[in-house]
Formats: C-alpha cells, structure tokens, sequence
C-alpha cells in the first residue's frame, strides 16, 4: 500500500501546487486589474478612513471638505454651499466622483506619487495619512453671485468669469444644480436612490451647463465676426461704412436675411459704419461681412478664439465648443450672426471676451490655482499660459471700441441692462438673442459675453440663459452682478 | 514540501527489521521528540499572540486589552494538549500539534478581527454581523475541540481497535451524513444558501458531515481492508489498464450514488466532493487499482456535470466560476466570489496588514471565505504560509501512514490526510476561483465548532496512527533466551 500512499503524496503535492500557483496568479498578476476594478468598493472606501484634503476658494472659503464622523467610516465627504459650488467640486461619492474630486483625485486622497515619501513618513511617525489641499481660483463673491442670479432667472443657466490677463477662472455657475451633499453619503442605498432622482430629474441637475452644454451664440459671435473682418484688411476700422439693407438678399435660396423684428439697419438708407451696425446688432450688416471674409476665415478666427478643440481641460474636461466648416455663402452670413450651425459653452463666451480684453492674447482657462500637501509644501502652483494669439492688439482695440458702445451709447443693445443706467462700472459687452427650435419657434437663448472695467480688465463674463429671451435683459444683468461682485470684493469699484 | 513525495522509511520509524533482530542493550530510547513539540507550540502561540497585538494596533493603534482573556486560555489550552500527547500518545508525530494550533490560533485572531468590524469606531459592516461574543465563542469552540482531541487519545489507545467497529462506525457515518438532508428545511438548511447540511436547534447548530466524515473514514479503512483482496483481482485489460471484474462494481457504485444523494438532497457539491474522493482514495490505496480512480473520477464528474445541468444551484456555481465578472453577475450571482477576489487583488504581496484590509466586503467572509480575509491582510504572503502549514499537515499524516505497519491503520491515516488535502483543495480552490465554488469549512480558520472539533479529533486519530509508528519495539526480555515477547504494534 506503500506504493499507493506515495502516488497520493504527490497527488496531494500537485493539488497544494496549484493552489499556491492560483494564490500567485490571483494576487500578484490579476492583483492590480482586481484592485483597480471600478466595481471594487475597498479602493474607493478606503478614502473614507483618513482625511480627505479639502478643495477651497482663493480667497480660502471651503467648498469641500472632510468631517470626522463616529460610525463605521471615519470621514465624510461635506459641501458648505450646497449646490453653488457643485459644477465646480462635482460630487465623491461612495462609488465614483466627478468635478475637481474626480481631477484631483490624485492629490485630494493623497495618492499622488509626490506625497509618497510624507505618507511614508506619516505611516512611520505615526500620524494619520491625510490628503492635499486643493485651492481654486474661484472667488466667493462672483461664485456666489454667479449662482444665485442664475438661480434667480429660474431656467436652465450657465455662467463663466474669467480674469483676462491669465485666465484663472473666477466663477463657474450652472443652474439647476445638484447638493453634492446627497451624494456624500455613506449609505449605498440611500445613495443609489438621491443619485437615481438626480439622474431621473428631466431639469438635468446634474448637468455642467457652464462647460459641458453648447448654445447657439446668436449675436455674440458679431465679436468673432468683427475681428475676422479686421484681421482681413477688407475692414480697416470700425467706422468703416458696411453695406446693411433691411433685407438681405442670399445667393441661391430665396430665403432673405433679416434684422431683429424685422428693422432697418440705421435710417433705412442701407450704409451704416461697422460700429453702429455692431452697437445695433444689424443681422444684415454681419450677415454680408461674414459672406464677404469667408467661411474658412471665419472658422480659422473661432479656432484662434478656443473653439473647435475637443481637448480642452481646465482640468475639468470642457465640450467643444463648435463652428463646422462652411462654404455656402448663405450658410456663411447664418454662420456670422451665429445662427447657422456653430454652438458655444458658456466658458467659451467669456472666453471671446477676455481675448479681446487681454489685447488679443487668449489665456489658458484654469480652475486650480495650487496644490498644497498637509504639511503646507506647494505641490503645483499653475503658471498662466497663452493658449493662442486670438487677434492682434490693433484688432482687439478696435473690437473693444464697438462692445464698449454696446452698453455705453443709448441706443446700445446692453444700454438699459449693463450701461449707465444699471451700473457705473464700464462694461465692454455684446448681447445675443439665438434664435431656437423648429422654424424658431422655441424661446429664444439669452446670451451675453463682457468683461470690465474697460481700461484696466479684471474680468470677463459669459452668460447663457436658456430660453431667457433677449439677452440684454436676461443674461447681462446676471454678468453684471457677477462683475459688481468681484470688483467689490477686490476693492475696486 | 519534497518530503510529501519521498517519505522514506528512513525518518527514524522502527523498521520491520529493528523488530525482527533486535540488539540486546544497543537500541537506546529514541526521543518522542516531545520538547521540539513544546518549543514549537510556544512558538506557534507566539505567533498567534503577535497577531492578536496585530490586529488590535491595525484597528485602533493600542494592543487589545483582551489579549490576556483570549491569549492566555488559548496557551493554556495549546499547552494543556501538549501535556495529552505526552501523557497519551508520547511517540506521536511533533509536528502535528503545534501546526494545527497555529491554525486554530489564526482563526481566533481573524475572528476578532471581524468581531470588530463596525464596532468601537472600526469601519464596515459584515452580511452577516457577529456577535461581540463571536471570538469568545470561537475559544470555547477550540476548548472542546481539544477536550475531543484528548479523548481521542485517551480512549483509543491503538488505532486498530476501531477496526473493531467497522460497520458501526459505518452506520454512524450515513445516519450524521443524511440527518440534514430528512429533516426538514427549517432544521437543516443554511441560511441564504439551498444547502441543507446542518442540524439546527435553537441558535446553536452543528454540522454532521465534519463528523461522519472520521466515521466514514474508519468505516471505509475497515471495509476495505477486508475486501482488498477481491476488489484488486484484476477484469478485463481496457486501455492498457486492468479494469476491475464487474461483480466488483457495487461497492464503488453505492459510494457515488450515496454521494449522488447528498448532492440532491442536500445540493452540497463540496461535501459530496469531499465524501466521494475520500472513498476513492481509500479504495485506491487499498487496492493499488489505478482503474478504480479513473471510474470513479469518471462516475462523479458525469454525475456533477449532470447535476449542473439539472440543479439550477449547481448550475449557477459553475456560471460563477467561468463568468464572475460578465454582465450584472460581479452585482449579483458572483457578488460574493468577485468580493473576495477584490480583496485578495486589494491584499496583493504583503497584504494590509491585520486590521488595515476590508474583508468586510466579502459576505460570509467569517465562514467560507475567510482565506480570502488572509489573503487580504496578509497577502499572497501570508496565504502562502498559511497553505504550507496544511501542506505539512498532510504530509505529515500521510508520513504517519507510510512508516505505520498496520493495513488498517495505513488506510484510516493515508484517507484522512488525503481527505484534509482535498478539503483544503475544494474551498480554498473555491474562493480563488480555481475550481467551482462549493461551501465548505476551512479547517480550523472558519467560525463554527463542528468542524474545529472534527478537525481537531481527525488531528488526534493522525497523531495516535504517528504514535503507533513510532513507538519503538518493545525490548525483548534478555533472560528467556531465544524467546521474545513483542507487544503488539
């Protein structure tokens, strides 16, 4: 039986083999794949055990933070201001995150390879591991006001504030938004059930209208418009006489392009100078300047502006902002009063303005200002960078002489809204009305994009309305509660 | 681990000859080895203890204040087995004891571990919470396990006297093996699970099957050592390989559908793995007939393969196993197998730490899958180490049945080491997902005393079997000359 016993030895040898082999094979090769699997819960929740580094503003209000709780976690994830800083933070939930949580995951949690040798330290010495601080450029005051002239306007809403000269991002509202508190919970259940409302929510709180949902840019794009016709030469200066019939009359179709309600451009006699057609907002007058510059050139100048790049991060990653190639010149004149097929993100519209506010000079938007490990040694502190030359300086001036007249002259479109009437701070601004639906038929967008004071820029504004109607009367007053706000809270009104 | 594949006789066992010729005055005592025992028991609760430090540091930063009220009856006991293998089996195998108290000692400490989940501040919540008593219980378990071992060595002073009892050891084994599955469901069936393998009064329950599988085990060594004789006359010749004559069939034949029973009424794939392989092992053993391996290995993978087809429990063990992370079922079907693999991937070379993992994910992570608790916080480590001990375990039973002289003692030693291998085989190849998940206990690790005492009386059978191996032959009385008494063994 000896003989036996011995082939059962190995036999049993052979069954131990394959379980130390399977045991390597599991947690050594599949090791990595298992524990970064998004479905495994151990790596999220171990966040849940230590400090969480906090994500404020610059000028140090807390947005998120992480509160020692008693309980079978030991940290929560909490959002002071609710739904004001929710576009901006996003949410870390027990299962996914999104916003800076989801950015800056790396740096929040404490995982990035630059805090490896303190989190050694720490494990060493005894103290409990804790995560880097994030700090925004967010100011509070244009954040706040931002939201809450958003939540004012009571429809679907975003809204940027940019500082021209190095395109930190002061503000960046979207409405309806969402308590990212819900989703901090600590309960799946409970979370599964505030996370399917908010999915199932048809005002789609969850939504970042600020950056992730394009709009017509309907008059707006005028500024675009502009500087592509200066930039030609064809248009050397804003009291350069442009032709601005009523109608305009569109090669190959019979359809006939209109000023809004249907006016004339001026007294009728259909020459006006570029500046008043752009302080007026003559469809007519940009429709034909578009045809005249061109499709391509129209397009070449929104690229230059930011727009038509898919890879746009700031770090949250930002839709395109779009104008598809164009060469019908019926297409082309839709294309230049921003009626045809071109959209724009809010942040883009503030983009346009702060372009031109920066002398041309188009700077990187960005949202981070510095990383800070807990022990106070920077870990990033964003340099601005450009990221294009939009327009020359000379065609910047030039542009900024017409959207200074928009608020500034009384028959301006943003005179009652943004000029005199409403603030005395001087705003350079353009208003749009984008023009919706089916044979138009939906309410109009309200846009408007700015930036003041004008002589000495410190910020630039984007606003989008969804069916707010003229954008002189729905979006600038939100602009200009932002601007009020941040120059105020800057000592500099 | 090479030692399991060459066992010679070599290891210091009497041989057959020492016996037959003695050398009056030139055969001194040998050792029983019994101080290596003790310095490795005390190691081994050293282990143990440093664990318990571990885990209450990992949890809280501070040792745990009860590392006295469960350390020290743990070392007492430990040591309370040792002075019984002194008193009973003095010759028993050294290695035997402290491994599996290293065992019994680890399951303690992970109980406790998961004793503390979601209490005192410590994160988790479990599927199945335990109680604040759970570790507390665990030793009370372990006392009577060990209180089983030393009857065990008390009262069966040679291994052959069980053979004795043969048939009523066998009626033992199939009245505990198929109690679960008459009694009704309330009874016998295993909460969440379809499986009907224990016997629950009240809130305690036990778990038959640990026990019918010693009394299968002497039932089977009894059978089939008065039966080797005809079951290895060889049949016809078949693929080279000499079949064994049909008449011959039966008893194989009743095992597997005894087995086929179990797995239908009470859809236990493991215990019925388990039972079945035992059988076939012996009977390998005992016979020498490759062929009866092959037909029975034949007999019960046709049978679990047409169980999978027509047990929708069943069925679903082996979807889990080949697709545990496709479509719903990582959420769903394989929730508890994708658990604790997660946690095995989380623990990865050196794992967390005790203390510092998740196991709590994982339901049911206190009984079927607490390997993966280890493997978690000790990583592959740790795991590693703790299949080396089982390792040894089994080699050291089926060294035990190689240096033993006694057919039947041979037989009862080599299946239940075997047995153990496979036990270990099945659940820990389970929950790594080696093989088809089927619940059963890990030995010594798992929360429950049925299988802590039936591992620990299968221990003492293996010990008293090493015993008997051992034990030098008696000295021959000088003064009858030519004649010697020699004590039976």
């Amino acid at each position: 039986m000896n003989h036996a016993l011995r082939r059962m030895s190995l036999a049993c040898l052979v069954l131990f083999l394959l379980l130390l082999i399977n045991a390597n094979y599991v947690q050594a090769f599949q090791a990595g794949s298992l524990a970064n699997d998004p479905l495994n819960s151990r790596t999220f929740a171990q966040q849940y055990q230590y400090q969480r580094g906090p994500i404020i503003t610059s000028d140090g209000k807390t947005a998120a933070a992480s509160r020692h709780i008693s309980g079978v976690y030991s940290y929560q994830r909490y959002y002071p201001y609710g739904a004001m800083y929710a576009p901006v933070t996003g949410y870390d939930s027990l299962y996914s995150a999104t916003g800076i949580e989801q950015a800056e995951n790396r740096f929040l949690s404490g995982s990035d390879p630059q805090l490896a040798v303190r989190n050694l330290i720490d494990l060493i010495t005894g103290k409990p591991k804790k995560g880097a601080t994030v700090q925004l450029t967010i100011n509070s005051a244009a954040q706040r006001a931002a939201y809450q002239a958003l939540r004012l306007s009571g429809r679907a809403s975003g809204a940027v504030a940019i500082q021209p000269s190095t395109g930190a991002i002061l503000a960046l509202a979207s409405y309806p938004s969402f308590d990212p508190n819900k989703l901090a919970v600590l309960s799946g259940a409970r979370l599964n059930r505030n996370d399917r409302r908010l999915l199932n929510d048809p005002r789609q709180p969850l939504l970042n209208r600020a950056i992730n949902q394009s709009f017509p840019p309907g008059s707006t794009f005028k500024v675009v418009t502009s500087s592509a016709a200066f930039s030609s030469g064809k248009y050397p200066s804003p009291n350069t006489e442009v032709f601005a019939p009523t109608n305009l009359k569109l090669p190959n179709t019979s359809k006939q392009l209109i000023n809004f309600d249907n006016l004339p451009c001026g007294n009728g006699g259909g020459r006006v100078p570029m500046i008043y057609a752009f302080t007026v907002s003559c469809n007519t007058a940009f429709g034909n300047i578009g045809m005249k510059v061109g499709g391509s050139a129209l397009r070449q100048q929104a690229d230059k502006f930011g727009m038509n790049d898919p890879n746009l991060k700031i770090p949250l990653p930002v839709s395109q902002s779009n104008f598809p190639p164009v060469s019908d010149p019926a297409l082309t004149a839709y294309s230049g009063i921003g009626q045809y097929n071109d959209t724009v993100t809010p942040l883009q519209e503030a983009m346009f303005s702060a372009a031109i506010a920066n002398n041309g000079t188009l700077m990187r938007p960005f949202l981070v200002q510095k990383v800070t490990a807990p022990d106070l040694t920077p870990l990033v502190n964003t340099q601005p960078s450009v990221l294009s030359q939009a327009v020359s300086a000379d065609t910047a001036s030039k542009v900024e002489s017409m959207m200074v007249n928009v608020t500034q002259k009384p028959y301006g479109t943003a005179y009652q809204s943004a000029g005199p009437p409403a603030t005395s701070i001087q705003i350079a601004a353009k208003t749009g009305t984008a023009q919706n639906g089916i044979n138009n038929t939906g309410l109009d967008d309200a846009v408007f994009t700015c930036f003041a004071p004008v002589g000495n820029p410190q910020i630039a504004v984007g606003v989008v309305v969804k069916g707010g109607g003229l954008g002189a009367d729905a979006s600038a007053p939100i602009a200009v509660k932002i601007i009020e706000a941040y120059l105020s809270s800057q000592g500099k009104q | 681990m090479s030692a399991i594949a060459s066992p010679g006789p070599s290891g210091g066992q009497p041989g057959v000859g020492a016996a037959a010729m003695p050398q009056p005055g030139a055969v001194p005592m040998r050792s029983g080895r019994r101080g290596a025992e003790l310095a490795m028991l005390l190691f081994a609760i050293a282990v143990v203890l440093f664990a318990y430090a571990s885990v209450g540091l990992g949890l809280n930063g501070r040792v745990p204040s009860g590392i006295a009220t469960y350390g020290l009856p743990f070392a007492a006991l430990m040591i309370g087995a040792h002075l019984a293998v002194r008193r009973f089996a003095p010759w028993a195998d050294p290695l035997m004891l402290p491994l599996a108290g290293m065992l019994n000692g680890l399951g303690i400490v992970m109980m406790y571990r998961l004793q503390e989940v979601g209490r005192n501040g410590n994160p988790g919540t479990l599927s199945v919470p335990l109680s604040t008593s759970a570790t507390f219980i665990q030793i009370v378990y372990s006392a009577i396990g060990i209180a089983g071992f030393v009857a065990v060595l008390a009262i069966i002073r040679e291994p052959r006297t069980l053979q004795r009892y043969t048939y009523t050891f066998g009626a033992i084994g199939l009245v505990l093996l198929a109690l679960p599955a008459l009694l009704p469901a309330r009874f016998s069936q295993v909460a969440n699970t379809g499986a009907k393998i224990q016997v629950a009064v009240g809130g305690f329950s036990i778990q038959p099957a640990e026990f019918a599988k010693l009394a299968l085990a002497v039932f089977f060594a009894g059978y089939l050592v008065a039966k080797r004789d005809v079951l290895s006359l060889a049949g016809r010749r078949f693929l080279g390989i000499d079949m064994p004559r049909g008449r011959d069939l039966g008893p194989v034949l009743i095992a597997w559908a005894a087995s086929l029973l179990i797995l239908v009424f009470e859809t236990d794939i493991g215990t019925s793995a388990l039972f079945f392989g035992m059988f076939l092992v012996m009977l390998y053993v005992a016979t020498q007939r490759t062929s009866w391996l092959l037909i029975g290995t034949g007999l019960f993978l046709s049978g679990a393969l047409a169980a999978s087809r027509l047990i929708p429990h069943v069925a679903e063990r082996f979807t889990v196993w080949l697709h545990p992370f496709a479509g719903n079922n990582p959420s769903h079907s394989s929730y508890q197998l994708v658990q604790g693999l997660y946690g095995l991937g989380y623990g990865g070379v050196l794992g967390t730490g005790l203390g510092h993992g998740q196991p709590y994910w994982t339901p049911l992570v206190q009984s079927d899958f607490i390997i993966t608790a280890f493997g978690e916080e000790l990583g592959i480590t740790g795991l590693m180490a703790i299949l080396l001990i089982y390792g040894l375990i089994v080699q050291r039973g089926l060294r035990a049945a190689i240096a033993v002289r006694d057919p039947f003692s041979k037989l009862l030693a080599g299946g239940l080491a075997v047995v153990l291998a496979l036990q270990v085989f099945i659940i820990v190849g389970g929950v790594t997902r080696l093989i088809p998940l089927t619940g059963i206990t890990t030995p010594w690790l798992s929360q429950g005393g049925s299988s802590l005492v039936g591992s620990w009386m299968m221990i003492a059978l293996l010990m008293r079997v090493s015993d008997t191996a051992r034990r030098p032959a008696p000295q021959p009385i000088q003064d009858e000359g030519m004649t010697q008494v020699v004590r039976a063994g």
